[in-house]
């Protein structure tokens, strides 16, 4: 009877997307110590590059004071308690054993570029930066046979080691034509699951990668799909976005140095403690939304107060991710900060079901069978008119019907 | 009492209630849905700030009114089998008694009421048939919504505990697929329901109309009184 009890308490009191940020102090003491282990086993290891992370946060004028004030924040984001600071900040230094290889299909290079931030880069990039980029096609130096080589090396080196980073959606059409590689004219897609084979795990970045993205978009001519599509029976870990945010790449990176484990991840593969909050949730417009108070134009009164952005199309409020948390650029702001709309860019097929600037409701929708494109609104009044149509002329022949019996033209 | 005529009961007042209940609830639904869907009338700038939850009154309204649907479904699902007046699904079997009495009825609509070939005193198994199409159709808005509503507790806890934001969860996350995929298929699919539900509304309220006048029976008298009238030949014919 008692476990009885106790199995419908489970059942009711289970937490399905729940972001559990407080585990016990045992799980805690224990993760502790497989950290540490792991941290001083790293330590041991041959850093792959030369680049020294306290030289760099020195020459970019980051103070040790700054750098903990960054472990700390880093810390609460990946939903650790407080005395893990330290290890967060060992792990950070550590970075440059962690060997990664970038690849990039049929994308704008843009989350590249956000791992860049070449302007005035702040610690999350400085962390990007020194993690032992074995091979990235934009970056590098080398070309042609000696890249191809060099890719090589690094697979064999780092075999089941390495973390696969992939930018860019895999086109599958036309037997992968749309999209080849390297000297030998390999397909995204054989290259792909070529060098995902030996990695440790396969991080996909960015809206591409993730879902398809923007060139999976209708008509999706190339028949683009996310790496998720392709890469079965691996480990692997979304960071959707448009671009993937810097913080939460190296929260899945630091997270695995750490741990030597993938972050807990939800239906969708996006790790939760990034994409367990909606945005809608936490966005400082939310009062706004709530009184009626919207933008009803670029530029009005409602906009020169920050009300909320709704009606101006944001999709806050079907959209999951930490942006209006952490924001872009080390907190400096984000999209509906600089007042315009979230476009759900962290979500499956964005950009055809959530970046068209209006509500929904007021959105011309493809039909599923293609071709017509109207408002949900227009479809349906268009419904009830037919309806109305097809009553009156029902109601009509009634009528007429009805006065010729009574007459008694018919029946009988 | 109109000589020659037979009252029949047709409705019991729960039925009744229920009936009006959802229509009211209907109505509410669509206004406050609407305003969800693309707030139509603004916030006075005036008005002071307690007054000012505009957005939030529409969604407590729906939210309030879902709860509703939510009983009253509840309620109608097990009237459909354990009714002791009448128990619908019966109707519902798809055995040669109610296809012959669906065809005849349907005959009889489309014949503009030339051919009646089947007892109008009790329940038909067309409007029984049509009557279930709606309950689906709210089924499937408190499916949508209730999806949608979840959302809103992403950190997986609510005021009334763990197992309410749970439970959604376990009971609607296959409308996302079902619908295609996104979270925003899901509220397409949640509006482009609405209009179904006003095109079935329609019928509805022309259909009970129609009957009243052509069949001469009063059956638009069921949903107030709970009864109609037949003639007494009508009966002794069947
Ligand atoms: C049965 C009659 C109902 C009608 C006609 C109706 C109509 C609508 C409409 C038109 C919208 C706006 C969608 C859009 O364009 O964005 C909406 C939103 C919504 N409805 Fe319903 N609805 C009904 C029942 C329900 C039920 C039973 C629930 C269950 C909880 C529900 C929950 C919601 C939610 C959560 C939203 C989104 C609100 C938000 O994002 O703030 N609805 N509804
Ligand atoms: S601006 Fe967008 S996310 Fe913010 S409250 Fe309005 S709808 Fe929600
Ligand atoms: S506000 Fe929305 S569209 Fe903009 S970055 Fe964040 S999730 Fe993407």
């Amino acid at each position: 009877m008692s476990d009885k009890v106790e199995a419908v308490k489970k059942l009711f009191t289970s937490q399905s997307s729940r972001v559990e940020t407080n585990k016990g102090d045992t799980y805690y003491q224990e993760l502790f110590d497989k950290c540490e282990a792991r941290l001083n086993e790293m330590r041991s290891h041959q850093p792959a590059n030369k680049l020294d992370f306290t030289d760099l946060l020195e020459d970019n004028g980051i103070d040790r004071r700054e750098f903990m004030k960054w472990a700390s924040a880093t810390t609460a984001m990946l939903m650790l308690p407080p005395m893990f600071t330290p290890l967060v900040a060992d792990a950070a230094v550590l970075m440059n054993r962690a060997p990664v290889i970038w690849l990039e299909l049929q994308d704008c290079a843009g989350n590249s570029e956000a791992l860049l931030r070449a302007d005035g880069p702040k610690i999350d990039e400085i962390v990007l930066d020194i993690i032992s980029l074995e091979f990235h096609e934009t970056l590098q130096a080398a070309s042609g046979h000696q890249a191809e080589k060099q890719l090589e090396e690094a697979m064999e080196h780092f075999k089941g080691k390495y973390l696969l980073f992939v930018e860019g959606a895999i086109p599958m059409a036309m037997d992968g034509q749309y999209g080849t590689i390297g000297a030998k004219g390999e397909t995204f897609h054989d290259h792909l699951v070529r060098c995902a084979e030996n990695a440790a795990a396969v991080v996909a970045v960015g809206s591409c990668a993730t879902f398809g993205g923007i060139p999976a978009a209708a008509p999706n001519p190339t028949g683009a799909v996310g790496v998720m599509d392709v890469v079965k029976n691996k480990p692997l870990i979304n960071i959707p976005a448009c671009p993937a945010n810097p913080a939460n790449m190296v929260g899945v990176i630091l997270h695995y140095v750490l741990t030597g484990q993938v972050p807990e991840l939800d239906s969708l593969l996006r790790p939760k403690f990034a994409f367990g909050y909606r945005i809608h949730d936490n966005c400082e417009r939310r009062a706004h939304f709530d009184a009626g108070e919207y933008v009803e134009e670029w530029g009005d009164v409602g906009a020169q107060n920050n009300f909320c952005l709704y009606k101006m199309g944001c999709k806050g409020p079907m959209t999951f991710n930490n942006c209006s948390i952490v924001r872009y650029n080390e907190g400096v702001n984000w999209p509906i900060g600089v007042g315009r709309g979230c476009i759900g860019c962290s979500e499956p097929d964005f950009w055809d079901k959530y970046a068209y600037e209006r509500p929904m409701a007021d959105a011309k929708i493809k039909a599923p069978t293609g071709g017509v494109e109207k408002t949900v609104d227009e479809f349906g009044l268009g419904m009830l008119t037919a309806a109305g149509i097809g009553i009156a002329i029902h109601a009509a022949a009634s009528t007429v019907a009805g006065k010729r019996e009574n007459s008694g033209e018919s029946h009988e | 009492m109109k000589q020659g005529y037979t009252q029949v009961k047709r409705m019991t007042p729960a039925m009744r209630i229920i009936h009006w209940v959802n229509a009211i609830c209907m109505i509410g639904a669509v206004v406050t849905g609407l305003y969800i869907g693309h707030p139509y009338y603004q916030t006075f700038m005036a008005d002071g700030a307690v007054d000012k939850y505009v957005m939030a009154w529409n969604r407590y309204g729906h939210f309030i009114i879902a709860i509703i649907f939510d009983v009253t479904s509840v309620i109608i699902a097990y009237l459909y089998f354990f009714s002791r007046f009448e128990k619908p699904y019966k109707k519902l079997v798809p055995n040669t008694q109610n296809i012959t009495e669906f065809k005849a009825v349907l005959v009889n609509l489309l014949t503009l009421n030339r051919k009646k070939e089947f007892d109008s005193s009790h329940a038909d198994s067309f409007n029984t048939v049509y009557f279930t199409v709606f309950h689906l159709l709210l089924i499937w808005m408190l499916l949508t919504g209730l999806q949608m509503y979840v959302h809103g507790l992403g950190s997986g806890l609510s005021s009334i505990g763990a197992w309410w934001p749970w439970m959604l969860h376990l009971t609607t996350d296959w409308t996302i697929w079902i619908c295609g995929g996104t979270l925003m298929d899901v509220r397409i699919s949640h509006h482009f329901t609405m209009w179904l539900i006003l095109c079935w509304v329609v019928f509805h309220i022309y259909y009970q109309v129609w009957r009243t006048i052509f069949w001469k029976e009063a059956d638009i008298a069921i949903v107030i009184g709970g009864s109609k009238f037949v003639k007494d030949d009508s009966l002794k014919s069947e």
